[in-house]
């Protein structure tokens, strides 16, 4: 809910309590003033009837004065003392059939040694048409406030919050690998000044947290290589000299296990590097390239083991990443496929608009297959992989926003990619 | 050939040398930015290995001068980043190869020879070893005027052997040199043995001696000393 929204429904709620309120209370003090109004109308046409009665005036029946139909004007046989009583009444209203509150103004009065007894009712206005009149006025009110919250929400949600609106558009855009902290436009308002200065001084932060961070990683990777490649130059120096079979073999191993320390090294700093975003891009790849390229790389490894490759590859599919990762990914999920195989196994690519997908023949699996794109997970413990290349391939597919899936069946496992390509070339 | 290294950690620095010293390469060090420098400006190489990190400025900064100067000298950039960036810039300064930590020494020595035989000899090479002429330009290869059709990955292969003539070479290091950052994730390294046996078929039958001796089936050396009779 967009706060100009919500700022208005408080509004609205406020004001209509209040307007409630104020309309209860403006009726009651319009239906006072006007029975009060009524009240001293009908005592001075009870001291006019009087004024009348003294000055002889008869009154054939009842109801003469101003052909009022509710006066009343009785003489009375007994004698009663002056009196006059004001009193609210119901009166059955034949238009509107029902009763009607009315004000009733009764008087005694001796004229003559006649005692009358007059009385008079009505109602200016019936409470209905308070209500309504009332009812009306707050409509109008509410209205009215609504138009102008209205006109104050784009006032304050336009050029006022404007600022406000830059800021959060930056740090929107805001890309830590751009080396770049994030600078707001100055503004006059103290709030709007305190959250860019924040805005600036924690960018400022992260900015340098990642080159620090980035720093040591590569550092890190650096300063690893350089002893295993001195070893592995000793090696070499060593199995030059007249070394027997056992010595030999030790060697060998102490290259691979070293090569596979390299390798382990390599891909924790490439992950470091996806995690950190280093890979930004706006460009397009060709995947049908990549993925055919790496074919024919790997003709050799699928000869060798003796795997049937069938492939669908629809051609140009275009996917917005950036190069390296994707032929990184391909190569992992390919390498994979190869490795993990068994003699005479089969392998399946399907590439599309809409997904890649590839399928091998395998030994069947004792884990659930979504945990093997965790880091160091491994099908079998045992394996000579170091257990990163599907991680690598879900980080990057993550990075870029691609699904994922991993399947398995029995003896064959598939990888399905979702690819969001870009249509032309 | 004169060979410049430029590298300033110490036990790397030895591995080179010895590796390269055997071969009969008159080699100078650099240990730092300075007498790289120093060295660059004042003598001609024919080679210079420059590492990218090292004390007092960066490799790449030599990498500059050096092709300034003496754009003729033969350049390998050796870098524990494996990052792109830098291998582009790299490259882009016009350095004729780009070796990555952890590399190995026979690896190092046949980029040497290949930089050396495009910058001096127009890559138009023949390396003569005995009986076996290597015609590196036309990727062709002669046993007595015989030529042998060799595929391609064999041609690299026998390429390497000659580089490393006498060499103890290991699988590993075989398929690395072969199948680059491909081999990292493979895990059988029998690939190694069928080409092996191929080139040394194909060599046999073209009337060649036997070169390539087997090290416990580990290790294979390219023997120029051996005859197979």
């Amino acid at each position: 809910m967009k706060l100009f929204t919500k700022f208005l429904l408080i509004y609205l709620a406020v004001n209509v309590v209040v307007l409630g309120i104020g309309g209860i209370i403006s009726y009651h003090i319009i239906k006072d003033e006007i029975d009060r109004e009524l009240k001293f109308e009908f005592l001075d046409r009870i001291d006019r009837v009087t004024y009348l009665l003294e000055k002889g005036k008869t009154f054939t029946n009842f109801r003469e004065l101003d052909q009022d139909e509710n006066l009343i004007i009785v003489p009375l046989d007994a004698f009663k003392e002056n009196d006059t009583q004001v009193s609210d009444t119901l009166i059955w209203d034949d238009r509107f059939e029902r009763e009607e509150k009315n004000v009733k103004v009764s008087a005694y009065r001796n004229i003559s040694d006649t005692t009358y007894f007059i009385s008079t009712y009505g109602n200016m206005i019936e409470s209905n048409d308070v209500r309504e009149a009332v009812i009306s006025i707050l409509l109008w009110i509410l209205g009215l406030q609504i138009l102008g919250a209205v006109g104050i929400g784009f006032v304050v949600s336009g050029p006022l919050f404007k600022p406000f609106r830059n800021t959060l558009k930056r740090i929107q855009n805001f890309q830590i690998n751009e080396k770049e902290y994030l600078k707001a436009e100055p503004t006059n308002v103290k709030e709007f000044s305190d959250l860019n200065i924040f805005v600036e001084e924690m960018t400022k932060k992260a900015v340098s947290d990642f080159n620090n961070l980035k720093e040591f990683a590569e550092n890190a990777s650096h300063e690893l290589q350089t002893p295993v490649a001195i070893a592995k130059g000793k090696l070499e120096l060593l199995a030059e000299t007249n070394l027997n079979e056992q010595q030999f073999n030790y060697v060998e191993k102490l290259e691979t296990t070293l090569n596979k320390l390299s390798r382990l090294n390599d891909s924790l700093a490439l992950l470091t590097k996806i995690e950190n975003h280093e890979f930004f891009t706006n460009e397009t790849v060709n995947i049908s390239k990549i993925v055919k390229d790496e074919i024919v790389a790997f003709e050799e490894f699928i000869n060798l083991n003796n795997l049937k490759l069938h492939t669908d590859i629809s051609d140009s599919v275009m996917v917005k990443i950036h190069p390296s990762l994707a032929e990184i990914m391909w190569a992992n999920l390919f390498r994979n496929a190869i490795n993990h195989n068994i003699q005479n196994g089969e392998i399946n690519i399907k590439l599309n608009t809409d997904y890649l997908e590839i399928s091998n023949t395998g030994k069947e699996l004792n884990t659930k297959p979504a945990t093997l794109f965790e880091r160091f997970k491994k099908g079998e413990q045992s394996s000579e992989s170091i257990g990163l290349g599907l991680s690598i391939v879900k980080r990057i597919a993550d990075q870029n926003e691609l699904q994922i899936s991993y399947t398995a069946e029995k003896n064959r496992h598939t990888i399905r990619l979702s690819l969001k390509s870009v249509k032309g070339v | 050939m004169k060979i410049l290294v430029i590298e300033d950690n110490q036990d790397l620095l030895e591995n080179i040398l010895t590796y390269l010293k055997r071969e009969g390469y008159r080699c100078e060090t650099a240990p730092n930015y300075e007498i790289a420098f120093n060295k660059i400006m004042s003598f001609t190489y024919d080679i210079a290995l420059i590492d990218l990190m090292i004390p007092g400025g960066s490799g790449l900064q030599v990498l500059r001068e050096l092709k300034s100067v003496r754009p003729q000298t033969g350049t390998i950039i050796i870098s524990a980043k494996n990052s792109l960036d830098d291998k582009i810039t790299g490259l882009e300064l016009g350095a004729d190869d780009y070796l990555t930590k952890p590399f190995q020494l026979a690896e190092l020595h046949a980029r040497i020879k290949a930089v050396y035989r495009r910058n001096n000899l127009n890559g138009n090479d023949i390396i003569q070893v005995n009986e076996i002429a290597i015609h590196t330009k036309k990727m062709e290869t002669k046993v007595n005027e015989t030529v042998v059709d060799l595929t391609p990955k064999e041609f690299d292969l026998l390429l390497y052997f000659s580089s490393n003539k006498n060499h103890v070479l290991s699988k590993q290091t075989i398929a690395e040199h072969l199948w680059g950052d491909y081999v990292g994730h493979l895990d059988n390294l029998d690939f190694v043995y069928q080409h092996i046996k191929n080139l040394r078929k194909k060599l046999i039958q073209a009337g060649a001696n036997d070169y390539i001796e087997s090290i416990y089936s580990i290790g294979y050396k390219f023997n120029v000393n051996r005859s197979s009779a």
